[in-house]
Parts: C-alpha cells; structure tokens; sequence
C-alpha cells in the first residue's frame, strides 16, 4: 500500500502541492487527471522520492519514505517501477542491456537469469525481435515498451506511469496503452498520470482529478466522467471531451 | 641553399636520434594524459557534488592549476620541491608525467564535467527509479555517455599535452625538442635540427587528429538517445 499524507512541495517561493493525500491499495490502478501544471506528475514523484516533499509523508509498504536517507530510499525504489514521458532508455545500452542491467547490478542475478526473464518480458511487450537494437533505432512506441519492461525487470510491486504517451505520435499511443491495460488486468497496483481519458475511463479503479496542487475529486471513474462533482472538473471535461 | 643542403646532410647521422625522441614525447603525454583522466573525472566528481569541502578543492586546485604557467609548475616541481623535501636528485621525465598529469587533470576537470552535464538529467532519474545507486550510476550510465560526448575535446587535450611537453626540455628531458637543441649545439647548426623536431611535431598532431576524427565518427555511428 502507499499513503501520501498532507504532501506539500514548493520550488522555490512556487507552491506546487498544498495538502495532497491519497491512499493506493494493492491490486489498485489509480489514474491522475488535470490541467497541465496541477502537480500531477510532481506528485507522482514525490511518491518514489524523486522529489522530496517539503512537508507531509509518504509510506510505501508501510516504509516512512521522507524519513529515510537517501542510501535507504534508492532500495525502497526497487519495488516501485517508474514509466517516464520521455522514456530515458539508455542510448549507450542495448534494448537487452537496458533490461538486464538493474536486475544483476542492483538485485545480484546471474546474466543468464536476468537475460531469461528480460527475454520474457520483451515477449510480452511484444520487442523480442528487438533485443539486440540500440534505442535509436526504436520508434516512440516501442521505446515506451521497452522502458515498461525495464521497469518490470526489477519485479516491482507499485508501477508509476508518468504521461506515457505524451510524447508519442498519435498512432503509437495504442500500443503502449495497450501494454498498460494488460499490466491493470495482471493485477500490478498502478498509479498513472494522463491526458488520455478514455483510457482512464477503462483502465481506473479510482481518478483523481488534480488542480493548482490539490485534489479536487477521487472517485470511481464512471461517477467522475458522468457527474463530476466540482465547477473546476466539470470546466475541465467540457473543454477536452 | 647549397649551405642548407650541407647542413642535412652534415647532420644526417643524428635525425634517428631527434626522430626518435618523439616517442619521449609521447610517452610523457600518454603518462600524463592518463593521470590527467583519472584525475579529472574524480575531480569532476567533486565538483558536481554537493559536499562542500570537496567542491570548494575541487575548484581551487583547477583555479591554480590553469592559473599559473606550466612551465613554472614544472620548475617548482623538478627544482624547488625536491629541494624543500631533501629528496635529493629526482628522476625529470618521472616529474614531467606527474606534472603534466596534475595539470592536465584541472583541465580535463572541466571538460569532464560539462560532459555530465550535457547528459539527460532523466537518466540520472531513470537509473534512480530502478534503484541503481550513485557509483554504480555515474560508472555504468552517466560517464559512458558524458565521455561520448567530450571524446572530441580530450583528443583536442591529448594533442595540447603533446605539444606542451616540449617544455619538459626546460629540466633536461631528452624529449625531441632537447634533442634537436643538443643536435643543434653539437654541429653547430640550427635550422636542420630544428626543422626536422618542427615537422615531426606536426606530423604527429596530424596523424593525432586523424585518428580523433575517425573514433568519432565511429561512434556517432553507434547511437544517439
């Protein structure tokens, strides 16, 4: 489980979360909606420490994350994947390289192992054909794909998804959502921030509607799209739907 | 002309021996080039850290490294240190490497450290999120493509220590600039000596930027984001 409580962050004299809580149970995928600038994505940083929160805690696994020192964070990463907008795949690492190489440098498997459960996942994201290709050579799409499986490499148990597809070109997006669908469905606890909303429609247990650092609603999926309760929600569906 | 022409010929059996000092040359650069590497990326290291005392050594020895002349660091090194400490006679091309080497590593400092930064700071967060460590980080995902990036300008640095060792004939190292002054002194005669150490230094330098150009190409073959 992972509990966000009372999270503010400021860079700077800018505000960019005030107060936000949220709780994200095993088994659940939580998708994060808003206006760009709300403080999704920091938000969603602040859950795996990439942003230290100025005030308020994050728990993983019941792990007081904002408690613990930097060494000791970089180990409660293991068991929470991150997805990136702009996919940061190695350039210098092949697609292979790429997924093999957290697991035996930071959790000690053996090169066959790591290879065997890279080649897996490849499988599963549908690239096995690509191992050997250097990220250059890749599309959007399947750099995306390959970065989900570089994630699912370390065998986390949270997966964060941080605009996935939003520096994709229109007709990659299927792919990779696709690829995230069947991830909700094997029942990985996701926390995911988009623009997409028909696929949070779809893939969401629960969304949270994010405005000027706060959340403003959280609810089931169809009571947010057909009744969202807040001027500020029902102003921003009107305008993007 | 014709005296010219005696004056090749006149020196003739002593070209292999300034010919020959290229490889002193190079030697001190390769030696110092390396120590300068290793120097330079722990140097860098500290400068892009944030531990106080290291940033602030870090840049205080680059500042009086590049803000002195080389050949005075080389003077103090090979006449005034050793002299202080009682060491006695020391060996010059030993001191040349280190000097050199202390040198070169305030400059590679810099270019090393413009290198990291030029790399993506997602792939410091990358590397982050699936738990990999600072060392491990730097070593495997940050340096490899931070020194892509600067191959140009370490093979620029390389050339410079190439050039700048001919001061090493200042304390006595027989490099092929002190040869073609001894060869010059013996038969009394400077322009052949000389022109012959000249065009072995461009040569060299050519021959150094030609290889720079190809494992650059080479690389930028491989990959790119």
């Amino acid at each position: 489980m992972i509990k966000a409580e009372h999270v503010y962050k400021n860079f700077g004299s800018i505000k960019v979360l005030k107060d936000v809580s949220l709780q994200i149970s095993q088994g659940e995928v939580v998708v994060i909606i808003g206006p760009s600038g709300s403080g999704k994505s920091t938000f969603l940083r602040c859950i795996n420490l990439l942003e230290r929160p100025t005030s308020g805690t994050v728990t993983v696994d019941e792990q007081n994350m904002t408690a613990l020192k930097p060494k000791q964070v970089i180990k409660v990463r293991e068991k929470v994947g991150m997805v990136f907008q702009h996919f940061y795949l190695f350039p210098h690492k092949s697609v292979l390289e790429n997924l093999i190489y957290a697991p035996m440098k930071v959790k000690g498997l053996s090169k066959d192992e790591a290879v065997r459960k890279a080649e897996e996942l490849l499988k599963k994201v549908g690239l096995l054909e690509k191992k050997d290709q250097y990220p250059n050579k890749l599309s959007g799409g399947q750099k995306q794909r390959v970065a989900i499986a570089r994630a699912l490499a370390m065998e986390p148990d949270y997966m964060l998804f941080d605009e996935p597809t939003s520096a994709l070109d229109p007709e990659m997006v299927k792919e990779v959502l696709d690829v995230i669908q069947s991830l909700a469905e094997s029942g990985m606890t996701m926390v995911i921030v988009t623009h997409e909303m028909g696929f949070a429609r779809q893939v969401g247990d629960k969304v949270v509607f994010m405005d000027d650092g706060r959340i403003l609603e959280s609810s089931t999926p169809e009571a947010f799209f057909s009744h969202p309760q807040t001027e500020r929600a029902k102003d921003f569906l009107e305008k993007i739907l | 002309m014709e005296q010219l022409f005696t004056g090749f010929k006149t020196i003739a059996p002593s070209i292999p021996y300034i010919i020959n000092g290229i490889w002193v040359t190079l030697g001190i650069a390769l030696g110092a080039a390396i120590i300068g590497f290793v120097l330079g990326t722990l140097l860098s290291l500290c400068k892009i850290s944030n531990i106080g005392i290291l940033n602030g050594f870090a840049r205080g020895y680059t500042s009086i490294f590049r803000g002195t002349p080389l050949i005075m660091q080389l003077a103090l090194a090979f006449f005034a240190v050793p002299q202080l400490l009682g060491l006695g006679d020391v060996n010059a091309t030993t001191v040349a490497i280190i000097t050199f080497g202390l040198n070169s590593g305030a400059y590679m400092s810099e270019i090393i450290r413009s290198g990291i930064n030029a790399v993506d700071k997602g792939q410091f967060e990358a590397a982050g999120a699936l738990g990999v460590g600072y060392w491990p980080m730097m070593k495997d995902i940050i340096l490899p493509q931070a020194i892509k990036n600067i191959l140009p300008a370490m093979m620029n640095e390389f050339i410079t220590l190439t050039k700048d060792s001919a001061i090493v004939s200042t304390i006595a190292v027989t490099d092929m600039m002190r040869r073609s002054q001894i060869v010059s002194a013996q038969y009394y005669t400077y322009f052949p000596p000389m022109f012959v150490a000249f065009i072995m230094y461009y040569l060299v330098v050519l021959i150094l930027t030609f290889i720079g150009g190809r494992i650059e190409r080479r690389l930028s073959r491989s990959d790119q984001s």
